[in-house]
């Protein structure tokens, strides 16, 4: 192309740029919209529940699905989220110390279980108990999925389970570590890893896997979902807040298979 | 003996051209740019397509459209020597001279690598890197490197027109230098009239991609220039010739205009 | 000065992104060289594929791998007969941060062939040459500086390379942890930052002493061609 078409594509491009950046730096307040950082375990359920919510309010719910370490440290640094549902405590107390959680809004909004999965058409039978033979099950090459035990909440409580169970030593250097528990559901579905351990509700919502077994609530801290405002959060998030436990919400997550409180 | 007829379309025109050569000596193909004289040498040398047509050299047929006789490139044992010296940048000279010669079948060996470094004078070049050559160096080196590759055959495409003045003259001197010393056939291509008198023992003229005219040199009209009588001796009248680019030895046809 | 988990995370690093260069630039050499030097239709669309993981997710880029290269993927299947397993593995982490690298490491070579005078090949031919024998003697040494461009860019991608990596590799220490990831695993923990800012270092440090090697190696060559 000649210098002139050249130079007024730059010019159209340097344009455009600049208005989209100005439009997206645009006061979010204008919108209302609710942000809700979430962990991904909480996919299906919350997505369910937000559709209703728009359904009823007309009120549109965005959310950020990734693992709550992540998503603690963005909040930390001061990403524009209303609300931030965790997979376990130590990322909400980890959000709440930096100051950016309102701490009257926090609340323990659903409990789950933690399972031993493996490929729906696998035959294996392992029964969960101390000192099983985990090691064995897993053949001479395979691996065990798993949220990385050094941030992934499922990961650290899988590890908090096996080494209640006296079994972690002998599979510790046959993890697959995922970074985020969604990606060790896959790994197993995908026959990529014979067995896998994830939350009852993440296998519940993948066909591709069946659950082999269900650690015990004594082999692990509570597998609690607590849910906060953001500080700053927008007036309309408290609706969402306040929906989030109604009889019509804890129905729909205990149809994903989350257990609810009152 | 050269024996060349080829037919192709190029571009603006087609070419057509056939003609002989002797099997020694030079023969130059001249003409004015465009002519067509570098295809010609493309497709004797088997880097040009030919659409129809016949290449020999010799007894040898390098070409047949007829027969369907296609030599590859580098089996023809051409030399071919451009006149941008196309020297490999990354191997000494040394290296460069040697390059043909390692590729060329043992029993063809009859060119001494010796015997062309002292005609061309490039001992004292072998050790370098081809980077700070003159250009008249380089072309003497290319030259080298064209012979040592053992051709029965030396195209020369233009050697001279790189050069400036002096050097002209000098790398001319060094390529009748080769003619005298190698009994080796050659075709070489200029626009100089003053080439064509210093050197061809026959011409082939091209135009628009036809021979037009083939012959000695003296159907090459030379150039006019102004001569002046600077003194006289028993021998006859000393005369200066203004022109760089003639050779000495070269024979002049003199026209005196009162 | 480093400690011993950090040796061997550098150590893998270095391992991992060696390999992936090793597996990637014979690949970009040979497509480079088709790029620059031949014409036939399709060739447009045949370049963008190439450059696709340029532009696409690293993660996608994983998750094609894990279709492809997975125990239930069509190459994966036929590897796992000859006993090559590749996901989970360091080789497998390898091809990721290849695949990555790949786009980088073919525009250097193209441009690196482009570079070199298709009329010097001819002489080489006029010469005698034959086309492997103009390629070795002629073609590749003219390239090599920018084929060995070629292969820093390469293993600077390769190194630095995560999504792809993390996705169809995963993180297991020892194994496929390399810097990036250790780097990652360290943000993700309260109060991680220290170990991650050196582990950064080392990378940088790795970087620096990849850009002197290929700055020492190309002037190497140009003294012994005597340039």
């Amino acid at each position: 192309m000649n210098r002139r078409t050249l130079i007024s594509a730059l010019c159209a491009f340097g344009v455009t740029t600049v208005s989209a950046t100005a439009a997206s730096a645009a006061p979010p307040a204008t919108r209302a919209t609710i942000t809700v950082f979430a962990a991904a375990s909480l996919t299906d359920a919350l997505q369910a529940v937000g559709k209703a919510y728009t359904a009823r309010t007309g009120v549109p719910v965005r959310f950020s699905f990734a693992s709550s370490s992540l998503l603690a440290r963005q909040i930390e640094s001061g990403a524009k989220a209303d609300m931030f549902v965790s997979a376990d405590q130590v990322w909400m107390n980890h959000a709440q110390k930096a100051g950016r959680i309102d701490a009257g809004s926090r609340r323990t909004l659903l409990r789950g279980r933690l399972v031993l999965i493996a490929p729906a058409d696998s035959r294996v039978a392992v029964r969960i108990a101390p000192r099983f033979p985990l090691a064995q099950a897993l053949g001479a090459n395979g691996r065990l999925a798993v949220g990385d035990p050094a941030y992934v909440p499922a990961g650290i409580y899988a590890q908090t389970a096996l080494t209640r169970l006296g079994v972690w030593p002998s599979v510790q250097t046959r993890l697959a570590r995922a970074d985020n528990v969604r990606v060790a559901l896959s790994y197993v579905a995908r026959h990529e890893a014979p067995l896998g351990i994830v939350y009852e509700t993440d296998a519940r919502a993948e066909r591709g896997v069946r659950i082999v077994g269900i650690f015990s609530e004594a082999s692990h801290p509570a597998i609690d979902y607590p849910a906060a405002l953001v500080r700053g959060a927008s007036p309309v998030a408290r609706g969402f807040a306040a929906y989030l436990q109604s009889p019509a919400a804890k129905a729909t997550f205990r149809r994903y298979g989350f257990r609810t409180f009152g | 003996m050269i024996s060349v007829a080829i037919h192709r379309t190029l571009g603006a025109f087609d070419l057509d051209v056939a003609f002989d050569g002797p099997a020694d000596g030079v023969t130059v193909l001249f003409g004015p740019s465009g002519a067509g004289k570098s295809a010609t040498l493309a497709a004797i040398a088997g880097s040009g397509p030919i659409d129809r047509g016949h290449v020999a050299l010799g007894s040898r047929v390098l070409f047949d459209s007829a027969t369907r006789v296609n030599v590859p490139q580098r089996a023809r044992r051409i030399g071919w020597v451009f006149q941008d010296a196309r020297l490999f940048p990354h191997l000494r000279v040394e290296a460069n001279l040697r390059y043909g010669m390692k590729r060329a079948p043992k029993a063809a060996q009859r060119i001494d690598f010796d015997h062309v470094v002292g005609v061309l004078d490039i001992g004292h070049l072998l050790p370098r890197g081809v980077r700070d050559l003159s250009g008249g160096e380089r072309q003497r080196v290319a030259l080298g490197r064209a012979l040592l590759s053992q051709p029965e055959l030396l195209l020369l495409d233009e050697p001279l027109a790189a050069l400036d003045g002096g050097r002209k003259a000098e790398v001319l001197a060094y390529i009748a230098r080769l003619k005298a010393d190698f009994a080796l056939p050659m075709l070489y291509v200029t626009h100089s009239p003053d080439e064509v008198h210093a050197i061809a023992d026959h011409v082939v003229m091209l135009d628009h991609g036809r021979v037009v005219a083939t012959g000695t040199p003296a159907i090459v009209g030379g150039a006019r220039v102004g001569a002046e009588i600077v003194g006289r001796d028993e021998h006859g009248v000393l005369l200066r010739v203004p022109h760089g680019d003639v050779v000495p030895g070269t024979t002049l046809d003199l026209t005196i205009d009162r | 000065m480093l400690t011993a988990t950090e040796w061997e995370v550098l150590a893998l690093s270095v391992s991992i992104a060696g390999r992936a260069v090793l597996f990637a630039l014979p690949l970009a050499l040979i497509t480079g060289w088709v790029m620059a030097r031949t014409r036939f239709p399709g060739r447009t669309l045949l370049d963008a594929v190439l450059h696709s993981s340029l532009f696409l997710p690293p993660v996608v880029v994983g998750l094609v791998l894990i279709l492809l290269f997975g125990n239930d993927g069509p190459i994966g299947e036929m590897l796992a007969r000859f006993g090559i397993r590749l996901i989970f593995t360091a080789n497998g982490a390898a091809l990721a941060a290849g695949v990555m690298a790949f786009p980088l490491m073919l525009r250097a070579c193209r441009q690196a062939i482009e570079a070199v005078d298709p009329r010097i090949e001819a002489v080489a031919d006029s010469l005698g040459a034959g086309f492997w024998d103009r390629t070795f003697s002629i073609t590749l040494p003219l390239a090599a500086p920018g084929l060995i461009a070629a292969a820093v860019i390469g293993f600077a991608a390769a190194l630095g390379e995560f999504g792809a990596v993390i996705t169809f590799a995963a993180n297991i220490p020892g194994e496929t942890q390399t810097l990036a990831l250790a780097i990652y695993a360290a943000l993700q923990q309260p109060g991680g930052e220290a170990v991650a800012l050196r582990l950064a270092g080392i990378s940088f440090g790795v970087a620096i002493v990849a850009l002197l090697s290929s700055e020492a190696l190309l002037a190497y060559g140009r003294r012994r061609s005597g340039q």
